[in-house]
C-alpha cells in the first residue's frame, strides 16, 4: 500500500512539472510556429504546423518593420551599458572591499540601497536633465540610467567575489613592484573572470529587455532600441499580427541562446541580490 | 603595504567614479523628484509651486485610485504565485527528481524573455479570433465563458496578472531553490530517521531555514509587482477606459503624455513609499516571527 502511494506521488509530481514545462514553453513554440504563416492561415489555422517555412514575416519585419536598425541601436547600447557598468563596478567593489579606509562600509551599504529605488522615482527628474543636456534621442540618454541602476547589485556580487580573494596574492604583486591599479587590472581581474562574466549578462540582459527608459528617452525611431520599436510596430501595423510575431520572434531569439549557453550564470547572477543580500 | 591600500589616491581612482555616476543620476533625482512634485510645470518654463497640492489632488483622482487598486491586486496575484506554488515547485524539485536542473531552466526562463515580448505574446493568447484561452474554453465546451479578455474592463487586470504569474514564478522557485539547498541535508536524514513525514520536514526544517531569503523574496515580489511598466503599457497600454492603470503607466500618462511632469512626479514618489512600507511591513511580519521562535 505504502509503495502504491509513493508511485502516485512519484508520478504526480512529474505530471505537476511536466504541466509547467508546456505552460513555459509552448507559447514559445507556438509563436515560432506562426511566424511562417500568411495572415489568413494564423486565423484559420492557428493550432497545426505552417504550410511552408514562409519567411516573408521576417522579411516584412525587417524592411517594413525597421526591426534590423532597432535591433543593431539595441546592442549598441546593450554593449556600452555592460562595458562602463561592469568596469565602474569591478574598481568600486575593488575600492570598496580591498582597499582599507574608514568610511568603505558605508558607501557600500549607499550603493546597496540603489537596489531598492523604483527607477519611476527617478524617470521625470532625468528627462528634465537630459532635456538641457541636449540628450533626449541619444544613446546616451538611455546607456546612463542603465548604468548607474546595473550599479549596486553588480557591487554586491563582484564585493563578494573579491572579499573572497586571499590577501597574499596582492601582496606578492606589490611587492614586486606592481602598483595598485596594475594590480587590479592585470592579476585580480583575471581572476574574477567568472563573476565578471555574471555580471555583464545580468547586465545585458536587463538592459536588452528594459522598456522604461527608451520609451521616454528615444522617441526618434532611427534611435530606438528593440523593445520600444515592438511598441511602436505594434502602433502603426496593429493589424499585421504574423509580422508582430515574426518581430517578437527576433526580439527573444538572441535572449534565447545567451540564454541556453549561459543559464547557469544568469541564474546565479539574476538572485544573487535575494540569496546573498 | 598597508599604507599603500590607504591611500586616498587610489580609493578615489576606484570609488569616485561610480559613486559619481550614481549620486548624480541616481540618488540626486530621488531628491529632485521631491522638489518636482510640489511644483505644476511643463519642465520647460519655470513652473509654480503649489506646495502639497498635487498629492491632495491625487487623492480625488478616481483612475489614481483605480490605479493603486490594481497595483494592490497585482500584489496579491503575484504573492498568491510566488510564494505557495514557487514553493510547491521548489520542494519537487529539491527532492531529487531527474532532471531537475532541466525544469529549473526551463522554469527560469520566461523571467529572461523581454517583457515586450511576453506581452505581445499573452496578447496573441488573449486574443479573442484566433487566441488559445478561447480555443481552449470552446475545446472544454465552455464557450459561454469565452471573453474579449484584454477589451474587457471587468476581466483585463486579471488577465494581466496571469502573465505576471507565469513571468516570474520560475524566478522565485530559483531563489527558494537556492536557500534550500543551503540547508544542511544530515538534518533531513535525521528527521527520516526518526519516521517525520516529508510535510513535517518542510513545516519544521525547510520553512523555518530558508526565512531569511523567503523575506528578501517577499520584498522583491511585492516592489516588483508595484512597478511593472513593460507588460501592462504593451498589452493594454492602461486601457480600455483606465482599467488596467497601474501606478507606472499612470505616471507614463500623466507625465509623457499630458505633461504634467509635478503631478507624474508626486505619483513616482507615491510608488517609491509604497515600496518602502513593503519593505518596512515584510521586516515586521518576518522579524517578529523569528522571535517567536
Amino acid at each position: 500500500m505504502k509503495d502504491i502511494i509513493k508511485v502516485t506521488l512519484g508520478g504526480a509530481k512529474y505530471i505537476i512539472l511536466m504541466f509547467f514545462t508546456v505552460l513555459f514553453l509552448y507559447p514559445i513554440f507556438w509563436l515560432f510556429l506562426n511566424s511562417f504563416k500568411s495572415g489568413t492561415e494564423l486565423f484559420e489555422t492557428p493550432w497545426s504546423l505552417p504550410g511552408t517555412l514562409d519567411l516573408s514575416n521576417y522579411v516584412r519585419a525587417i524592411q517594413v518593420g525597421e526591426i534590423g536598425r532597432y535591433f543593431l541601436n539595441s546592442v549598441i547600447v546593450a554593449i556600452a551599458v555592460v562595458f562602463f557598468a561592469t568596469l565602474l563596478s569591478a574598481m568600486a567593489a575593488y575600492g570598496l572591499t580591498r582597499l582599507k579606509w574608514k568610511l568603505s562600509k558605508l558607501v557600500l551599504s549607499i550603493f546597496l540601497l540603489g537596489m531598492m529605488i523604483p527607477t519611476h522615482a527617478t524617470i521625470v527628474p532625468l528627462f528634465s536633465f537630459f532635456n538641457k543636456m541636449k540628450l533626449i534621442n541619444t544613446y546616451a540618454a538611455v546607456i546612463i540610467p542603465h548604468v548607474v541602476f546595473a550599479i549596486p547589485i553588480s557591487i554586491l556580487i563582484l564585493s563578494g567575489f573579491f572579499s573572497s580573494i586571499p590577501k597574499e596574492m596582492e601582496e606578492a604583486a606589490i611587492m614586486d613592484g606592481c602598483s595598485i591599479p596594475k594590480t587590479f587590472f592585470q592579476i585580480i581581474c583575471p581572476m574574477a573572470m567568472p563573476s565578471i562574466v555574471t555580471v555583464s549578462v545580468i547586465t545585458f540582459i536587463t538592459a536588452w529587455n528594459d522598456l522604461l527608459f527608451p520609451q521616454i528617452f528615444l522617441s526618434d525611431p532611427k534611435m530606438m532600441t528593440l523593445p520600444v520599436g515592438l511598441t511602436a510596430f505594434q502602433g502603426r501595423y496593429s493589424t499585421d499580427y504574423v509580422g508582430m510575431i515574426a518581430a517578437v520572434v527576433i526580439t527573444i531569439i538572441p535572449s534565447i541562446i545567451v540564454y541556453s549557453i549561459l543559464h547557469e550564470k544568469i541564474i546565479d547572477g539574476m538572485t544573487a541580490g535575494a540569496v546573498k543580500g | 603595504m598597508d599604507k599603500l591600500l590607504q591611500s586616498k589616491k587610489y580609493i578615489l581612482f576606484f570609488v569616485a567614479p561610480a559613486f559619481l555616476v550614481f549620486a548624480v543620476f541616481g540618488l540626486f533625482p530621488i531628491i529632485y523628484n521631491f522638489v518636482l512634485s510640489l511644483y505644476r510645470t511643463d519642465l520647460m518654463s519655470e513652473g509654480t509651486f503649489v506646495g502639497l497640492k498635487n498629492y491632495s489632488n491625487l487623492l480625488k483622482d478616481k483612475i489614481f485610485i483605480g490605479s493603486v487598486k490594481n497595483n494592490l491586486l497585482m500584489v496579491a496575484g503575484s504573492l498568491l504565485a510566488h510564494l505557495p506554488i514557487a514553493l510547491l515547485l521548489a520542494s519537487i524539485i529539491f527532492n531529487k527528481v531527474k532532471g531537475s536542473r532541466f525544469f529549473q531552466s526551463i522554469f527560469f526562463l520566461p523571467s529572461v524573455v523581454c517583457g515586450v515580448a511576453v506581452g505581445l505574446t499573452w496578447s496573441f493568447i488573449y486574443n479573442s479570433e484566433f487566441g488559445m484561452v478561447n480555443a481552449i474554453l470552446d475545446f472544454l465546451n465552455l464557450p459561454g465563458l469565452k471573453h474579449q479578455w484584454l477589451s474587457d474592463e471587468k476581466t483585463v487586470i486579471f488577465a494581466i496578472i496571469i502573465v505576471v504569474m507565469w513571468q516570474y514564478v520560475g524566478y522565485h522557485m530559483v531563489i527558494q531553490l537556492a536557500a534550500m539547498k543551503n540547508i544542511d541535508p544530515t538534518l533531513y536524514e535525521a528527521a527520516s530517521s526518526d519516521g517525520a513525514s516529508k510535510w513535517r520536514q518542510f513545516k519544521d526544517i525547510t520553512l523555518p531555514l530558508i526565512k531569511p531569503i523567503l523575506k528578501v523574496d517577499a520584498i522583491l515580489i511585492i516592489t516588483g509587482s508595484l512597478k511593472y511598466f513593460d507588460l501592462i503599457f504593451v498589452m493594454t497600454g492602461g486601457g480600455p477606459n483606465h482599467a488596467s492603470e497601474v501606478l507606472s503607466t499612470y505616471m507614463y500618462y500623466q507625465g509623457f503624455r499630458t505633461m504634467k511632469y509635478g503631478y507624474a512626479s508626486a505619483i513616482g514618489n507615491i510608488l517609491l513609499l509604497l515600496c518602502a512600507i513593503a519593505i518596512l511591513t515584510c521586516n515586521l511580519i518576518f522579524g517578529k516571527k523569528k522571535e517567536e521562535d
